[in-house]
């Protein structure tokens, strides 16, 4: 036996996360050894990190066909981790992108090194197969995330919202960890895949498991922020510097999700008629409250939180059909979802630092002021509103799908209703953005070349999404398989 | 009764009262101070459910680091030393509301578990071998490795969020980047 | 056992009672002969001004920040050094990894000047 037993496919299985550590320790060095005028590139630096990592991932680190759980069954290796790493590892890289010279941000070490702490945390989140693990990769995620949320100190909104998001948050992440501590005492088991078996040997009421699956459901239905959870999401998503704010919307809720499909299929198939009555009532009111309330809103960002709480009920109705179509149909929306809602914030961000305003009615005119970002908004926006040929629709056409197959014909009809609501609050913003005037008509709007490239990529992956959507199906259900 | 639930009661009381003043205390260095005293509770209730080691971790760590913390946290703010503002707002009677249906809730789930109602079990570890076959565990590749670095790298990341949430803003900060 | 942490609740109930004590003796026992002197808070014999509560500097909470590292650290050592000369290297590389990823850490306080006392 040699002195060192360890074996070196477990590290490659982690190489995602290896080197997001290291790429955060090289960020916080070379933020103390650049001079101020270089630490612009450190975002350059972050982003085309979290690229390399992405294709490094890529070829080295794939789960081999056994998909089975890794170093002591802390993580599980398999397609559905897999497909949420690449995606955060997305979602962060143009995270960096769009704080390319984001005031009180853009040149901040520490801000990136803590991106990629939490971009980290969220492939472990994915992954995670045991309770202890997942306790500890959730709240790797989110206290870089409070303090990202409270970043810039001088702005009183932000602090507001870094605050807000970190109370709401240890309270959420307290609630869930005292439902891990039940399960725990109930099962004497952290692993995720042997906590049901050990229930069920253990006799458990199926009361009791009912109200641990409640607490946990707490904690992560903060996370991704569902009705009767959702009150942070609008304070914290408007306050937050902006591309944060794209960041928590769109990877932080991803990881949520992926915690949750994993949590709900492997630990609690006894009670299963209870949770999914449970998340479908939840569903129903995460739509339609997210979608009603944006309604009124006149802050682009205060509208794009309700817009993405909205997002989140629409994908809870795949989880809720607990089929392998419906794990596929939610990770396949999330993808959707997230490269649009990056595309949406992208373009927030490039007005708001033109305009200093984040209001809607200042939107007026921006198809004359800057044709191409007026065009990412219409993209992204129509495809926030499921219009076809884009990744919003058919995302939409397969969550609705998966309610249909497993007979939740009614809550795939909520679904298509409240689609139907959104419409208009997306509509309307585009009437003010393609047929208001303003006198600023002829300021145009300097957009960087390294935000251009970030939307660009976005833009590009919600038509590839929306048109050649098969093979991305195909991709999910095999990566769904995993889990069933 | 045995002396052990007799000390457990006492204990739990204990905790339970100080943690009550903790919130209910006007002002907040008080309030930290009863924080010490709750957490004390704890690590005794720890001593009693025979986890030695993790009493010692609570008293190094909550009460020897944590509580230290807070104390200079309070001192470093404002005006809320005396503060005298009112402790509760409007909603009160909900947050009450929901607590007690939380609790009862918790309490007729917990009524289910038939384990509860009986004696308990004695433990079926080795104390003398608990601290080492903690140590082995931590560096298992095989157990609870991974876990353990990443307790690193959320500390490593959480101090550097505090030292930056904490440092006076600007001024200083542009010094020390030509260092 | 628990019956082992007796001696500790004996020496608590002990220095409790003591610390008591002794202020209950020097109340009823001691003279009071109270001038306005006397009355004032003693801040090591130097005239007092200000309030006894004002802000403190940020850097004592820093210095905070840094103790509950190596507090943490020590936590984590403790149960390791113990069965140390069981393991093999790679608990070693192991406990090395967990400690230069905490220093990265340090060294950022360090740079940062965290540790600078104006």
């Amino acid at each position: 036996m040699s002195i060192i037993d360890y074996d070196p496919s477990m590290l490659m299985a982690i190489l995602p996360e290896l080197l997001l550590l290291g790429l955060a320790m090289v960020v916080l060095a070379a933020d103390v050894i650049w001079r101020p005028s270089q630490r612009r590139f450190l975002a350059w630096l972050t982003a085309g990190g979290m690229t390399a990592i992405l294709v490094l991932a890529l070829i080295f680190s794939r789960p081999d066909a056994s998909q089975g759980l890794i170093l002591g069954g802390m993580l599980r290796h398999d397609w559905m981790a897999f497909a949420f790493k690449l995606l955060f590892l997305f979602a962060g890289a143009v995270t960096a992108l769009i704080s390319l010279d984001f005031p009180g941000v853009g040149e901040r070490g520490e801000y990136f090194a803590l991106l990629a702490v939490a971009t980290l945390g969220m492939s472990l989140m994915a992954s995670a197969a045991d309770l202890i693990m997942l306790y500890l990769a959730i709240e790797t995620t989110s206290i870089p995330l409070y303090i990202l949320a409270g970043f810039i100190k001088v702005d009183d909104k932000s602090t507001e919202s870094g605050i807000k998001y970190f109370l709401f948050g240890a309270m959420a992440s307290t609630v869930m960890l005292y439902g891990f501590s039940l399960i725990f005492g109930f099962a004497g088991e952290t692993n995720l895949y042997a906590l049901a078996g050990k229930l069920a040997a253990g006799q458990v009421s199926p009361w009791v498991i009912i109200g641990a699956a409640v607490l946990v459901l707490v904690g992560l239905a903060f996370k991704i922020s569902a009705v009767p959870f959702h009150f942070w999401a609008p304070d914290v998503y408007e306050g937050a510097p902006t591309p944060i704010t794209a960041f928590v919307s769109t990877a932080s809720k991803a990881a949520g999700f992926a915690v949750l499909l994993r949590v709900m299929l492997a630990v609690f198939p006894q009670v299963e008629a209870e949770w999914t009555a449970i998340v479908a009532a939840m569903a129903v009111a995460t739509m339609t409250l997210g979608n009603l309330i944006a309604l009124a809103q006149k802050n682009i960002k205060r509208l794009l939180a309700y817009s993405s709480i909205a997002h989140a009920g629409y994908a809870m109705i795949g989880l809720v059909a607990i089929s392998q179509l419906g794990s596929a149909s939610v990770l396949f929306y999330l993808i959707a979802y997230v490269v649009t809602n990056l595309a949406a914030f992208g373009v927030v961000v490039l007005f708001a630092r033109a305009a200093g305003s984040d209001e809607i009615a200042d939107y007026a005119g921006l198809s004359r002021r800057s044709p191409g970002l007026a065009l990412a908004l219409m993209v992204a926006i129509l495809s926030l509103a499921g219009m076809p040929p884009l990744a919003g629709f058919v995302a939409k056409v397969y969550v609705f799908a998966a309610a249909v197959q497993t007979g939740l014909v009614w809550l795939a009809f909520v679904g298509v209703l409240n689609s139907i609501i959104g419409l208009y609050y997306y509509l309307v913003v585009l009437k003010v953005v393609y047929l208001y005037r303003s006198e600023d008509e002829d300021k145009p709007i300097a957009v960087p070349r390294g935000a251009a490239l970030g939307l660009a990529v976005c833009l590009a992956a919600i038509l590839i999404i929306g048109v050649l959507s098969g093979p991305w199906l195909d991709w999910s259900l095999g990566a769904s398989a995993a889990l069933f | 009764m045995t002396l052990v639930q007799i000390l457990f009661l006492l204990f739990g009381l204990v905790t339970l009262l100080a943690s009550l003043m903790v919130v209910t205390s006007p002002k907040l260095v008080h309030a930290a101070f009863w924080l010490i005293l709750a957490l004390a509770g704890v690590a005794a209730l720890f001593i009693l459910l025979e986890a030695t080691f993790l009493a010692v971790v609570q008293v190094v760590v909550y009460i020897g680091a944590i509580a230290i913390l807070i104390i200079f946290a309070v001192m470093l703010t404002r005006r809320v030393m005396h503060d005298t503002g009112p402790q509760v707002n409007r909603s009160w009677w909900v947050a009450l509301l929901v607590s007690l249906v939380l609790f009862g809730g918790l309490v007729l789930m917990l009524a289910q578990v038939p384990a509860l109602a009986g004696t308990p079990a004695p433990l079926m570890v080795d104390q003398e071998t608990l601290l080492e076959d903690l140590g082995r565990a931590l560096v298992d590749a095989d157990r609870y490795v991974l876990p353990f670095e990443l307790a690193s790298v959320l500390l490593m990341a959480s101090m550097i969020g505090a030292i930056f949430v904490a440092r006076p803003p600007s001024g200083s900060e542009e010094r020390s980047g030509e260092r | 056992m628990p019956t082992d942490f007796l001696p500790i609740a004996v020496l608590i109930a002990l220095a409790t009672v003591l610390a008591f004590l002794v202020v209950l003796i020097g109340h009823l026992f001691g003279p009071r002969r109270p001038t306005a002197t006397k009355l004032e808070p003693y801040e090591s014999g130097m005239r007092p001004y200000g309030p006894g509560q004002r802000r403190m500097p940020v850097h004592f909470y820093l210095v905070a920040m840094l103790f509950i590292l190596f507090d943490v650290e020590i936590v984590f050592l403790l149960p390791w050094a113990v069965v140390l000369r069981q393991l093999r290297l790679f608990a070693l590389i192991e406990m090395v990894v967990f400690i230069a990823v905490l220093l990265v850490g340090f060294v950022y306080a360090w740079k940062k000047g965290a540790l600078e006392w104006e």
